[in-house]
């Protein structure tokens, strides 16, 4: 549920929390990332680092230069001045990823944790039975179907939480409980309402479907991508998953290994939040493909 | 001059740190890192006539022994770790002289946990996004992104230090091994999760610090928690257990329950995730975090959003050139 106002919440002495509701609504990352781009247009003072997710953002501010009280008087303001939702423009990006899915290495990777930590089915079979799918071949059908939302990157560096925009390809799961240990790097997972690509070898809860041999960030910044940046994605990008099969997976790994690999991804487009939910209320959405 | 220091044992996970950290590539996932005791750390910089920010050493639990190429002026801070240069003792909250050749030993932390190596000039390392703050977890940062190796150098800046500098007594931190420490936090932001009498339960409980704690987080152990009915009733897509909240941004300090578990988010910490922060440690009470040892008690004190500010404002005008004599 959108609340009538924002809710203003402290977290300690130099973050402030604003909520723009209480559920996953779509909406309410789109108001989340529509401040963020406000806060940098309005170059508010005192304000040194923002991090949105689902339904609401973090706003880091240096309290010598801004009080709480006009911090939360400075945001009031910002989002009264976005209107409605679907006044929104967000600058965003199109980025086409390769991806194998239903690949050898996070088989392996649920292989090991069904043997050393809890038995559980291979996961694509098992995402694909839990949201009615004939099989895990069809799960990679409508996961590399849509356009994915980059919600926010968060957690580790680089890492893209991410919803399905077109809401016949939604998938939800479970995430594992306990956690994996390790995860593939490159590894694209599913859980909860989003999907995302791990970035570091770390833990991880979400069910693996897929493996992408490229990277989403670089802080030798070696490929020409990184060239400005360190960080492939940010907030407001969109993702749109290209299957490969293991061949290329190997090609691609080799143009990346050695600094030739050409990232395809578009320049800024305004993503209209307006003409974006015209489209999904013309949509069938029962179905699949 | 060009200096080195060589570093003949690493320690137990020293890294390069500057002040305040990395800022500003939150929203891409990088937590700050940054000197978890800022307090003591800028005092070890201004010793040596560095500014506040300069990036120096951290030292954890056990310290490094480093032997230095050239003369400078270097200063320890932070917790007592017993340091002999060349087989003296050395003193700590002073700046100090050190010859060409000199080798200097540090022992176990004996009262607090992390001490803090300034030389002047300040450590040489490459900035990435704009901080050499070492961010270990994703190799960023520091001397080739990680905590110090046996058999690495270390480039130096040239400063010119003055030895004999001292901290007056009373702009230092009161590191102690009472082992019970009283830690400010900040009610929120999902304190409305916790029922009222989890409230009263958290500020009145004991909790000890478990071993398992580090850089990224200090788990904690203490009585059940008591959730609100709205942390059992709410929409799936926030999770089935209390704890569990759709996924969101944490502040950095956020007391983060997980299941039963609170974790205290610090320098390192995850940017997001899908549990509940009921309570935020201020910044002006991570020194105490950082000199506190597992199996050391908390009592938290809560305080309003500007007391902690106020707070802050007083270590950071203890942090300046005054504190010297």
């Amino acid at each position: 549920m959108k609340f009538d106002q924002p809710k203003y919440l402290p977290g300690g002495d130099h973050f402030i929390l604003v909520q723009f509701g209480d559920d996953a609504s779509i909406d309410l990352n789109f108001m989340a990332l529509g401040l963020t781009a406000a806060l940098k247009e309005d170059a508010t003072k005192g304000v040194v680092d923002t991090n949105p997710s689902y339904n609401s953002l973090i706003v880091e501010y240096e309290s010598d230069d801004i009080s709480y009280a006009d911090l939360k008087i400075e945001l009031a303001r910002l989002i009264s001045g976005l209107g409605s939702v679907e006044d929104l423009e967000l600058e965003s990006r199109l980025a086409y990823l390769p991806a194998m899915y239903l690949d050898p290495w996070t088989r392996d990777c649920v292989a090991d944790y069904s043997e050393k930590i809890a038995p559980r089915d291979y996961d694509p079979d098992f995402v694909a039975e839990v949201n009615g799918f004939e099989d895990a071949k069809q799960l990679a059908r409508i996961h590399s179907g849509t356009e994915h939302w980059v919600v926010a990157v968060c957690s580790t560096p680089g890492l893209p939480l991410m919803r399905a925009l077109d809401p016949r390809c939604a998938i939800t799961s479970p995430k594992y409980n306990p956690p994996r240990t390790w995860t593939t790097l490159g590894a694209i997972g599913v859980g909860g309402l989003s999907s995302s690509i791990y970035t570091t070898p770390g833990p991880g809860g979400y069910n693996l479907i897929g493996r992408t041999p490229v990277p989403l960030w670089d802080p030798q910044q070696r490929l020409p991508v990184f060239k400005d940046r360190v960080v492939l994605l940010d907030a407001a990008d969109r993702v749109k998953f290209v299957p490969i099969g293991e061949e290329e997976f190997e090609y691609i790994e080799a143009r990346v290994a050695d600094g030739s690999y050409e990232f395809n991804i578009t320049a800024y487009q305004r993503f209209s939040v307006g003409a974006y939910k015209k489209w999904v209320a013309s949509l069938n959405q029962d179905g699949r493909f | 001059m060009a200096l080195n220091i060589d570093v003949i044992k690493a320690g137990l996970e020293t890294s390069v740190q500057d002040f305040p950290g990395r800022y500003g590539f939150w929203e891409q996932g990088f937590p700050p890192s940054g000197p978890f005791d800022m307090w003591s750390f800028r005092l070890a910089n201004i010793l040596v006539g560095n500014a506040p920010e300069a990036a120096g050493l951290e030292c954890q639990f056990m310290g490094p022994t480093l032997k230095f190429s050239d003369d400078c002026v270097i200063a320890f801070t932070g917790a007592e770790m017993n340091a002999t240069l060349d087989g003296e003792t050395f003193p700590m909250w002073e700046s100090v002289a050190v010859a060409a050749g000199q080798t200097l030993a540090c022992g176990f932390a004996s009262v607090g946990a992390r001490a803090y190596l300034a030389v002047s000039g300040g450590i040489e390392v490459p900035q990435v996004l704009g901080a050499r703050a070492t961010f270990h977890m994703a190799g960023v940062g520091g001397l080739e992104g990680h905590a110090l190796k046996d058999g690495q150098s270390i480039a130096v800046n040239g400063g010119a230090g003055v030895p004999g500098r001292k901290v007056k007594q009373d702009c230092r931190p009161k590191i102690a091994n009472g082992k019970q420490w009283q830690i400010e936090v900040v009610q929120g932001p999902n304190d409305d999760w916790i029922a009222e009498e989890g409230i009263e339960r958290f500020l009145e409980s004991e909790w000890k610090l478990q071993a398992r704690s580090n850089r990224t987080g200090y788990r904690l152990e203490g009585p059940e928690w008591i959730f609100a009915d709205k942390a059992s009733n709410k929409g799936p897509e926030h999770g089935e257990h209390p704890s569990n909240i759709l996924d969101h941004g944490y502040p950095v300090g956020s007391i983060n329950l997980c299941g039963q578990t609170p974790i205290i988010l610090v320098n390192d910490a995850p940017s997001a995730g899908g549990f509940i922060n009921p309570f935020t440690v201020p910044s002006a009470a991570f020194w105490k975090l950082a000199q506190s040892k597992p199996n050391d008690i908390y009592r938290f004190n809560r305080v309003s959003v500007e007391e902690a500010q106020e707070m802050r404002r007083g270590i950071d005008g203890l942090c300046v050139e005054d504190s010297i004599e």
